[in-house]
């Protein structure tokens, strides 16, 4: 019983040193297969079109205008996980890789039971501390995705 | 006798003579050595200052678009106020864009065109269905389904030039014909053949003074343009020969279409407060809310009309005469044959017309204007931002600015009455933002919102009381193994004794100690005395941390009473620190800016959405729980009056000593509000939170359809029923019980006495916490 979860606590802290969160927060605990069903987002015509237009702007070499539509997007959708995962990817292929890391994360946090919008957001996260040079935050974060597979 | 003598008086005067002869000489060489040199530099000034000359352009601010699309909760009165604020018509005008037109539950509207930093948009005819929610639909003119619709955002005010001149530039091409006709008829009508004077422009303006007509001008347009342009406004005779010589100099280098066009863009044409109206291109705008080149021949002969004086016309406070003096440019059109008499007649006929009298000035919202040019100076020359015509593009939302100026003007004036302090009134402040992505939607600085001067809600430093409770609860609450929401906490007599400050005893607001209080009730009553001990308990030094986390830069000092708020924060600080609540843990930093164009539009810089998970999800979602427990039967109860129970806003109240501040934090799905009020001079209000700044609070939010906060359950939350009076497990037996979250694992082990099950599995890890709240609770 315990040795799990001093497991968990280990990966808790690879975690959160990665992140550079202040070790007096001792959670974040790691996602293992969520209980909360998936929530019910049903894309609407205005976040599609955002979406597809953002794409657009990605495929042509425009991650700013990219950017800005997944925005657009935001205001009005706030929580919708896939616009934040999205931008995260523009992010990564802009080089901000804090930032990609950060949207993943907030796309997370509205993931509810959605595992495979979570795998790829760690996997996301992944990519980002890869590219920033943190191979040990990398492995912790593809380690993460493999728990939901 | 008579020759000698001649010769003598010559042979004395002739010497004298010839000397006098150079001098003359001199004199005249010396003139003309002046008159050119001074021609010279004229030439040089006129070609220098003409050539380099570009106007100064001020940068345009605009407020965020209003995008229309299914599903946007806003009243479809709401639409119809932005519209018609943005100067659209009511009334069908075909083959005209900026109108709409109002059928039952839908809308049509001519959008104008526009170009937005991503590139231009057409004018588009659109039609919008509401229902009591907002909008159900949008389809283009021919009915097809359109997922979005951007309006054009409205300018919200600029960053002016030294005088405060405004322009919109125009190409002479732009201008239409009739303008130009009207402006030579009624001006200049040798304008295309003159040399820069017009001595038959001063004959007719002498004899129309002759015959008692009053006196006239008689100055060519190229002689106004030099006026307007290099020469201060004095009238003197050498003025009036230095403006004869650079008209004429300036005929010699330009043509007439460029000196023209500079005209058509210098003028002088309105004064609208403290902000002066030149050039028609910015003029049609003003009056007429179209750009130049669908102006009318009234209108235009209008615009041609206030040349002479806008002050002496001014269509808005002297109508009569500005009808009078536009009809005399008709007739003068119609005089020279530049309109035909049916023209001229049909002309005559038609009101003036001009839009209602905006009266904002260089901005309406004069605060926003403020924090938007504060942010921009981190990265623009002000010199650039006064003179470029950059393109601001703000996260300005009118309706709410609008609201949330209304109601904090309504409502101080009611507390003046009410308490009758005398003068100054009591002020206020306020600041709105989109809770998830930390755009600054509504910034209002004072109870005068046209006021350009103290902005209260930047730079009023108040002390913020208890709005840093959150922040003690939210440090306790992240370590679940000492505290959970029931934790019960110690509300009696509190002495903190530190070396070399005096003792310090807080007290509670109603004077009284409440014993042993759940946690959840020690925030929701914002109960002092469990507070303080709570927060020197768990460390001052952590709670700074916790505030500095949560986005407060200014250092704070390490002492008790920080924690009860002895601390000094703008609104829009305390605006910071909330977001990071509001938004998940996640802290965004406050953005007033998307995008910044150059002139033309092309892009320049965008400031990017950008977030940093500050805090994990599960003590966020405990504290926000705490909060939605102010709100729901704590101190912010009475917001029930403006919002249904189901918004379940998150909230804390603040009141400072002697109630010189009162405060209301609090946030909704989408709106994080933040209010202020007190006296400048530091009176106590007398008012607290919760009676004076929460029903601001409350009456803003309230309308503008706020989303319910539902914040995503982690993973590592569970919930939990529990019997309030013990604080233990509670089951079906057990009355008025209710839902709390707790982080996994922290929740009480042991039933209340009320539930009938018993026996419940302990696992290891709940044990250490059963340990620690026993201890507590044994205290």
């Amino acid at each position: 019983m315990i040795r799990p979860a001093l497991l968990r606590v280990a990966v808790v802290a690879a975690f959160l040193t990665a992140c550079a969160s202040a070790p007096e927060f001792a959670t974040v605990p790691p996602p293992p297969a969520s209980p909360f069903p998936a929530p019910s987002y049903t894309e609407t015509p205005a976040i599609a079109s955002l979406m597809k237009d953002a794409r657009a702007a990605s495929e042509s070499g425009q991650p700013a205008n990219a950017a800005a539509l997944l925005e657009r997007g935001l205001r009005i959708e706030p929580r919708n996980p896939r616009l934040w995962q999205e931008l995260s990817r523009v992010r990564l292929d802009q080089k901000e890789y804090g930032q990609a890391e950060s949207c993943a994360q907030r796309s997370s946090s509205w993931a509810g039971g959605d595992n495979a919008l979570r795998f790829e957001n760690w996997q996301l996260i992944a990519k980002a501390r890869e590219a920033r040079g943190d191979a040990g935050g990398a492995r912790a974060a593809l380690d993460a995705a493999e728990r939901l597979k | 006798m008579r020759t000698m003598f001649r010769r003598r008086m010559f042979g004395q005067i002739e010497p004298s003579g010839s000397k006098r002869w150079r001098y003359f000489r001199y004199a005249c060489l010396a003139l003309a050595l002046f008159a050119v040199s001074f021609t010279a530099y004229l030439d040089f000034r006129v070609r220098s200052e003409f050539e380099g000359r570009r106007f100064a352009l001020p940068a345009r601010i605009y407020a965020r678009p209003l995008e229309l699309h299914a599903g946007l909760r806003i009243p479809q009165a709401d639409v119809i106020d932005e519209l018609r604020e943005n100067n659209y018509r009511e009334g069908r005008f075909d083959g005209d864009s900026g109108w709409f037109v109002r059928e039952g539950d839908w809308l049509e509207i001519e959008v104008r065109p526009f170009r937005f930093w991503d590139g231009p948009q057409n004018a588009l005819r659109v039609r919008v269905d509401f229902d009591a929610n907002g909008v159900v639909k949008v389809q283009d003119g021919q009915g097809v389904d359109l997922p979005l619709v951007r309006l054009e955002p409205l300018a919200i005010g600029g960053i002016y030039p030294g005088n405060n001149q405004d322009r919109v530039l125009v190409r002479l091409s732009d201008v239409p014909k009739p303008l130009i006709a009207a402006l030579i008829s009624t001006e200049d009508r040798n304008f295309y053949t003159h040399h820069g004077f017009d001595l038959r422009g001063i004959a007719r303006a002498a004899w129309s003074f002759v015959r008692g007509h009053g006196l006239q001008g008689g100055s060519t347009l190229t002689q106004q343009l030099v006026k307007n342009f290099f020469l201060t406004p004095e009238r003197t005779l050498r003025r009036k020969g230095t403006e004869f010589i650079m008209a004429v100099l300036l005929e010699l280098h330009y043509g007439k279409d460029e000196i023209l066009e500079t005209y058509l863009n210098e003028i002088y044409l309105g004064q609208d407060r403290d902000r002066a109206i030149h050039g028609v291109g910015l003029a049609s705008l003003y009056y007429y809310g179209k750009t130049v080149d669908r102006l009318t021949l009234p209108e235009a002969a209008l615009l041609v009309a206030l040349v002479k004086g806008p002050g002496v016309y001014d269509p808005y406070r002297h109508a009569d005469r500005a009808l009078e003096r536009r009809n005399l440019v008709l007739r003068e059109m119609r005089n020279t044959n530049a309109i035909t008499p049916e023209q001229y007649m049909l002309a005559r006929s038609t009101g003036l017309g001009v839009n209602a009298k905006s009266g904002r000035g260089t901005s309406p919202h004069p605060a926003f204007v403020d924090l938007v040019y504060r942010h921009l100076r981190r990265d623009y020359d002000e010199a650039d931002l006064r003179s470029e015509g950059l393109r601001i593009f703000t996260t300005l939302d009118p309706r709410a600015q609008n609201k949330a100026e209304a109601v904090l003007e309504r409502r101080l004036t009611q507390y003046d009455r009410d308490k009758r302090f005398g003068d100054p009134g009591i002020e206020g402040a306020v600041v709105i933002t989109d809770s998830q992505t930390g755009e600054v939607e509504a910034l209002v600085g004072g109870r005068d919102p046209r006021f350009r001067g103290f902005n209260r809600a930047l730079d009023a430093a108040r002390p913020v009381g208890s709005l840093l409770k959150p922040a003690i609860y939210l440090t306790a609450l992240a370590d679940p193994a000492h505290y959970t929401l029931v934790t019960r906490l110690d509300d009696g007599p509190f002495v903190w004794k530190s070396r070399g400050a005096p003792d310090w005893e807080p007290m509670n607001f109603d004077r009284q100690f409440h014993g042993a209080v759940p946690l959840r009730t020690a925030i929701a009553e914002s109960y002092n005395v469990a507070t303080a001990r709570l927060g020197t308990d768990i460390g001052v030094g952590r709670v700074l941390g916790t505030i500095e986390r949560l986005g407060i830069e200014r250092p704070m000092q390490p002492y008790a009473a920080t924690l009860l708020g002895a601390v000094d924060l703008s609104p829009m600080e305390v605006a910071q620190m909330y977001q990071t609540i509001a938004s998940g843990g996640f802290r965004a930093p406050l953005r007033a800016i998307r995008e910044v164009t150059t002139a033309d539009g092309k892009p320049l810089k965008r400031y990017p959405l950008a977030v940093e998970q500050a805090f994990p999800p599960e003590p966020i979602y405990l504290i926000t729980t705490a909060m939605q427990g102010v709100v729901r039967e704590g101190t912010g109860q009475s917001l029930k009056n403006w919002l249904p129970p189901e918004i379940a806003a998150a909230g804390k109240t603040g009141t400072t000593d002697e109630q010189r501040d009162a405060w209301f934090a609090g946030f909704t799905g989408d709106k994080l509000a933040i209010v202020w009020v007190g006296y400048d001079d530091n009176r106590a209000a007398r008012l607290t939170g919760a009676a004076a700044a929460l029903p601001v609070w409350g009456e803003i939010v309230g309308s503008l359809q706020p989303e319910p906060l539902a914040l995503p359950k982690p993973e590592g939350i569970e919930t939990v029923r529990i019997d309030p009076a013990s604080g233990l497990r509670a089951d079906v037996g057990c009355d008025g019980s209710l839902e709390l979250p707790f982080a996994s694992g922290s929740a009480p082990v042991d039933s209340a006495p009320c539930a009938t099950s018993i026996g419940i599995a302990v696992e290891n890890v709940k044990q250490t916490t059963k340990n620690w709240w026993q201890r507590l609770w044994g205290r």
